[in-house]
């Protein structure tokens, strides 16, 4: 087998095609990382290198995306002055207690978001482009395609610093029967993040089974056991189930061999994932008990995600989630905070007063949850002293800013955490009309992943953040 | 590397399948300047050509003839909006093309600039389908009698044109991988037995303990009701046995003084006598070996009550027997009787002969392989739904071998670890299809019957194939008796998962489950609560609700009625409550069954259904818009366009209406007088409107905000009609060819796993044209797409693939 030689690959998306070719090529070989080769352009070692999602003070550096569907109402959620003398707009005062730990950015856009050629299906663009800056492919069914999401491609860089390369999470467990927006297949509406252009990683809606695989599974004291039983087990499975996925991908033609991709990509990783157990040693424990399911109370079921989205950042399984609160276009009703009318419905508001305030009841209503969570990490202290939000970087955001235009130009996000000191929180920062994937860029170098030159639309990074 | 990806050489694909048909190109070419253009000259140019491009179509810039007949996508529009008739648009005192001209514009359309060969079209390119959620659970109830709950396990499935089974979008991601291999796992430990022998057991639960004269039952003693419950348990061999006795007391919170005694009696005998007193839930378990000669034995639990303490005197004075409410409780949560123990009286345990049919199998390694490889050959036989190799036996065999070779590791472990490895394969996860090893060579080729027996199981039970199909696939002969099987098949219990399946998701009848609708909004201060005493929209309401759409279809599948019943009937499937809802008096009962409807009633058909109705509502008020979508799309088959991006403000229209609060209907109408708005909401509008009598809940309602409703209107395509009942016979009468072909668009993208292609015309309007011809039974349907080349075909694969599962040689 020749070693394949590529040229370092600029943009994620392209990093898929080289990865199938690549796999094609390896074969057996499925012990070398594969992303890895393709992003970095040289061979690289299994594991992270020293500076990966790290802090200076040595503490983990961590980055999660959190979505909130069907925009902001502009008029509430914009923070009055600018810079550290800003005044929290009426949405987000849940998080003054926060103002110094958070940036509310104006200005980020994503292009690829909008009609462009496509025409209508704001609602699944703005989900599908929020993570990968990319244009979604419209189609119904046949090759679906955007781009590689900013979480993956960390984590897939990432691969075995934490127990977990990444976490998908989602409070959306119940999906519209039929077609979703306009053409737009439903994987763009529910995804935020995607492993490759063509593959979405679907996010897990079920809290007790989020924390069965942070934790293991059965009582406290069997957990452990249980975890090695089942890995001991899985490991006598995986040769036959590799051999039966190579000659099954031998038999295909075209783009049916890309469905085993997926399937040899997940066998690597589960390979991947029982390695690293045997070399973390004990499983966390987390100080919680096993969620009994999806919670009947959406607020509920939202705080659950968010608790084991902090549970999993304060034992360091993970430096890498995305959490998708509804896909965009959600109709979901909020009886709880007394508005029985949808989402969606409300927040195509035509100016209407009555519904202008129930839209922004709902945004708050979405704040005070991310509050709750922000206070969270900010009580936790770190291996360092600091609190992890300290060491973090949270984007909170939206890929519609104005639900009532589907407009996608100066999205509403804020970036809490201070990125391990890298980040300069506390303020209101206007950056004036760029990308979105600029802001992403940065993450990525701050997570200490080099040569990653852009993402999606980006045209470079943002400076002031 | 000798294979690379395709999908970013578009230019080349073209270029090689362009090759072959230069000579026909060449005459559609022709055949387009001589019918087709004068055609489109004379009823289409005036708006989409000479510089007018409305809707963003021009018919005149093409580029050049041979570019003309390529342009798949333009030619696949015109072909759907003239056929339905909504091109050319209905206008006053315009020319109207005669059948003759459609003809003549579809045949072109169809046989030269598709080059459909009628006998021989593409059949298309179905992916791999991963199994969803659903099929999994399906087949792993076939395949290993177990009810494994995937909906909870495994995350939602994405869905494609409108269905959660297209091979396109139903990826696999790590997660799901590690899912599946955990599902493989626990399915297995569930199912099949780990040793050959075992002991008897029989477990019998509180409940069955019960007073004599029937005064009460072993879930329910309690610390101040003086009581003996009892069961029998019939041995016949003379053994020893073991009698596990598993009770529990509690107290509640709040201290209670009662107390008893309570006394475990083996035929009789005391076995336990213990003193019980008010604490928080404490767990009492008894076990005890007895020697039994046959015949009947008696477990019995008795229950004295003793003077409570810490009372006071107005307890003191109370006898104690006499009842009274106490939260000193006991109840029996279950008695089990293991035996005979003797090694020679063990019997097979649960399920073991249906994974391990035949003699046991003994100890000698030699005998076990042979077993083994006989079993699991068998087993991923049908796991995988067609004939597997030896190689993939002997992998299999020793995956087995590993673990029953082993000491102390029984055979039955050994094989159900092999099991494991079969149900986390992709052979097992993904339907793959493979051509009919006898087929000429050609760009399309037969399935081979292994594959179109799943095709067959999966469109049709959600499930994978029985033995009878396997036996028929086995000797080739499932072609030969394809109709009487999709027969036995319509009849067999588990169409239920193509009824579910296909209604839950062509009309949104999953969704009423969990669309938010505010009852109490919707049906106003007046509204009589339910039996909980609430005014909601409950669990039981909404599962009856989706339990009437599916009992209406299936009466339509399996009685081979009309089609067009499911747009217009004189019959409904109701009980008690829905009767009520929908105010048809005279049904009794919960029980939902078919009911002649009165005359006159709006009900009868799938658009009237409570179903439909609430899935196209906001959670407070009807939506007349997505009512008329839902129509057009899923009824008539002609979607209107999305909403373009940037909708007008409505404040404008508003001020019409100088400070008046204007009705919903006044509202649309200002929307539809906008230019931009008119061209679609003239068609969605007037079908949601006519639906305005039912509100969100799908209830009859005469006034919206104490306003009068106007249910009458016209369709785009000229038919007008005073009121749903009308609009229902319209449709069913003046636009059936549409509810034919949308109908079998919507099957046909089921069965297939793949959305409608412009190379499926051909198959698509000669069903439709046998439903006009054949009174609309649901049968042409059906039969129709399973006997199509679309379902029967397959494109073949690449020349000098490997099928065998050897390894490639090394170059």
């Amino acid at each position: 087998m020749k070693k394949p030689s590529f040229p370092v690959v600029a943009r994620a998306s392209d990093a898929a095609v080289t990865r199938r070719r690549f796999l094609r090529g390896v074969g057996a070989c499925l012990s070398l990382p594969l992303f890895e080769t393709a992003l970095r352009g040289a061979p690289a070692a299994a594991g992270g290198g020293p500076g990966l999602a790290t802090t200076s003070t040595g503490a983990p550096l961590r980055m999660a995306f959190v979505y909130f569907p069907n925009g902001a109402h502009q008029d509430n959620w914009w923070p009055t002055g600018e810079g550290a003398g800003f005044q929290l707009g009426r949405t987000m005062e849940p998080l003054a207690p926060l103002k110094g730990s958070i940036q509310v950015l104006g200005g980020l856009d994503h292009k690829n978001a909008t009609a462009g050629n496509d025409g209508a299906g704001d609602h699944a663009r703005a989900n599908a482009t929020f993570l990968t800056g990319e244009r979604a492919r419209k189609t119904d069914s046949t090759d679906i395609r955007v781009g590689i999401s900013v979480d993956q491609v960390v984590a897939q860089r990432l691969g075995d610093v934490t127990r977990f390369p990444s976490l998908e999470l989602s409070c959306d467990a119940v999906r519209k029967s039929g077609r979703c927006d306009s053409g737009y297949s439903c994987a763009y509406q529910y995804n935020l993040s995607w492993a490759s252009p063509g593959t979405p990683v679907a996010p897990e809606p079920n809290p007790r089974l989020v924390f069965e695989r942070l934790f293991g599974s059965g009582a406290p004291g069997e957990r452990q056991r249980n975890l090695e039983l089942r890995q001991r087990t899985q490991k006598s499975l995986l040769d036959f189930v590799l051999d039966d996925a190579k000659a099954l991908q031998r038999q295909l033609g075209g783009r049916d061999r890309d469905k085993l991709d997926e399937y040899l990509t997940g066998v690597r990783e589960i390979e991947r994932r029982i390695a690293r157990t045997e070399r973390f040693g004990a499983l966390p424990q987390p100080g919680m008990e096993t969620p009994v399911g999806i919670p009947s109370d959406y607020g509920e079921h939202m705080d659950l995600m968010y608790d084991l989205l902090a549970l999993s950042f304060e034992t360091d399984s993970t430096r890498v989630a995305t959490l998708l609160l509804a896909g965009d276009g959600s109709n979901k009703a909020y009886p709880q905070i007394g508005i029985p009318e949808g989402h969606h419905y409300c927040s195509h508001h035509r100016n209407d007063a009555d519904l202008m305030d129930k839209i922004a009841r709902i945004d708050r209503y979405y704040m005070e949850r991310f509050a709750r969570f922000l206070g969270r990490l900010e009580a936790k202290k770190d291996v360092d002293g600091r609190s992890v939000l300290h060491n973090s970087m949270i984007v909170y955001g939206c890929g519609n800013s104005d639900g009532n235009r589907h407009t996608h130009h100066n999205l509403p996000i804020v970036l809490a955490g201070a990125g391990g000191g890298t980040l300069n929180p506390g303020r209101h920062v206007r950056l004036g009309g760029q990308p979105m994937s600029n802001l992403f860029l940065g993450m990525i170098d701050r997570m200490g992943v080099n040569g990653v030159t852009r993402i999606g639309d980006s045209s470079g990074r943002i400076a002031g953040v | 590397m000798s294979r690379r990806s395709t999908r970013f050489r578009p230019a080349f694909i073209l270029g090689a399948l362009a090759l072959p048909v230069t000579a026909l190109a060449t005459d559609a070419a022709r055949n387009f300047r001589a019918s087709v253009e004068p055609l489109l000259a004379k009823y289409c140019l005036d708006c989409h050509g000479g510089g007018i491009r409305k809707g963003g179509v021009s018919l005149d810039e093409l580029g050049s003839d041979a570019e003309v007949v390529r342009r798949h996508d333009v030619w696949f529009a015109v072909l759907k909006n003239v056929r339905a008739g909504l091109m050319p648009p209905l206008e006053d005192g315009a020319a109207r093309p005669t059948p003759a001209e459609i003809d003549t514009l579809s045949r072109w359309i169809k046989y030269e600039a598709f080059g459909i060969d009628p006998l021989d079209p593409d059949p298309g390119r179905v992916a791999p389908r991963r199994l969803n959620r659903v099929e999994y659970r399906n087949t792993i109830r076939d395949l290993m009698g177990h009810d494994f709950n995937s909906e909870v396990e495994f995350p939602p499935d994405d869905s494609g044109n409108g269905f959660d089974n297209n091979g396109e979008v139903l990826t696999i991601s790590p997660l799901l991988l590690e899912k599946y291999l955990a599902a493989a796992e626990a399915i297995v430990e569930k199912a099949v037995p780990k040793v050959g022998r075992v002991v008897r057991e029989r477990v019998a639960s509180g409940r069955e303990f019960r007073a004599e004269g029937g005064g009460g039952t072993g879930d329910q003693l309690n610390a101040r009701r003086a009581m003996t419950v009892s069961r029998n348990f019939t041995v016949e061999q003379a053994d020893r046995y073991q009698v596990i006795m598993e009770l529990e007391t509690r107290g509640t919170f709040d201290f209670d003084g009662s107390r008893c005694r309570l006394i475990g009696r083996i035929d009789g005998e005391e076995k336990f006598n213990e003193l019980v007193v008010w604490s928080e839930r404490r767990p009492l378990r008894r076990e005890f070996e007895v020697e039994w000669q046959p015949g009947r034995k008696t477990i019995s639990f008795e229950v004295v009550p003793l003077p409570s303490v810490g009372e006071g005197a107005a307890a003191e004075a109370r006898p104690q027997s006499a009842p009274g409410p106490t939260s000193v409780t006991m109840r029996v949560n279950s008695v089990t009787v293991r035996g005979p123990l003797s090694e020679r009286h063990w019997i097979a345990p649960e399920n073991h002969g249906r994974f391990f049919p035949g003699p046991l199998v003994g100890a000698d390694l030699g005998e076990r392989d042979r077993r083994a490889a006989e079993l699991l050959r068998a087993f991923a036989t049908r796991a995988f739904r067609r004939p597997v190799d030896d190689s993939t036996v002997e992998r299999l065999g020793f995956i087995a071998r590993q673990v029953y070779a082993q000491p102390g590791r029984t055979f039955e472990e050994g094989v159900g670890r092999a099991m494991m490895a079969v149900l986390a394969s992709p052979r097992f996860l993904f339907r793959v299809e493979e051509s009919d090893p006898a087929a000429p060579s050609g760009p399309y080729a037969p399935l081979d019957e292994w594959s179109l027996a799943s095709r067959l199981s999966y469109f049709l039970w959600s499930s994978m194939p029985d033995e009878e199909l396997f036996a028929l696939a086995g000797r080739g002969e499932l072609r030969r008796n394809l109709r009487a099987q999709v027969d036995r098949m319509v009849r067999d219990p588990k169409a239920q998962g193509l009824v579910r399946n296909f209604t839950g998701q062509w009309l949104q009848a999953r969704d009423v489950e969990s669309i938010p609708i505010n009852a109490r909004v919707v049906l106003g201060p007046g509204a009589r609560p339910n039996r909980d005493g609430r005014v909601e929209f409950d669990g039981v309401f909404r599962r009856l609700m989706r339990a009437e759409t599916e009992a209406y279809f299936e009466h339509v599948l399996r009685e081979d009625r009309s089609l067009l019943e499911l747009v217009d009937s004189d019959y409904a499937f109701l009980n008690a409550r829905l009767a009520e809802h929908y105010g048809v008096p005279g049904v009794e009962g919960d029980e939902l069954r078919k009911v002649t409807l009165p005359p006159g009633s709006p009900r009868g058909g799938v658009i009237t259904q409570g179903t439909v109705l609430a899935v196209t509502s906001n959670p407070t008020r009807t939506s007349p818009v997505k009512r008329g979508v839902f129509i057009l799309d899923n009824i008539l088959g002609t979607p209107p366009p999305p909403a373009p991006p940037d909708v007008p403000d409505l404040e404008e229209a508003r001020k019409e209406f100088q400070g008046r609060e204007p009705k919903l209907s006044e509202m649309l109408a200002a929307h539809r007088s906008n230019k931009l708005c008119h061209s679609c909401h003239s068609r969605m509008d007037p079908l949601g409107l006519a639906l305005e009598n039912f509100n969100a809940l799908g209830g009859w309602r005469d006034t919206d905000a104490r306003q009068p409703i106007d249910p009458a209107g016209m369709l785009i395509t000229g038919e007008r009609f005073a009121d749903v009942r009308e609009l229902k016979r319209v449709i069913a009468r003046e636009r059936a060819a549409d509810v034919y072909r949308c109908f079998t668009e919507k099957l046909f993208t089921y069965a297939l796993g793949r959305g409608v292609e412009h190379f499926d015309s051909h198959t698509i309007e000669a069903i439709t044209r046998r439903l006009l011809d054949g009174g609309g039974k649901a049968s042409i349907a059906l039969l129709g797409i399973i006997e199509s080349p679309a379902f029967q075909r397959r494109r073949a694969a690449p020349a000098g693939q490997a099928l065998s599962m050897a390894p490639p040689p090394v170059p």
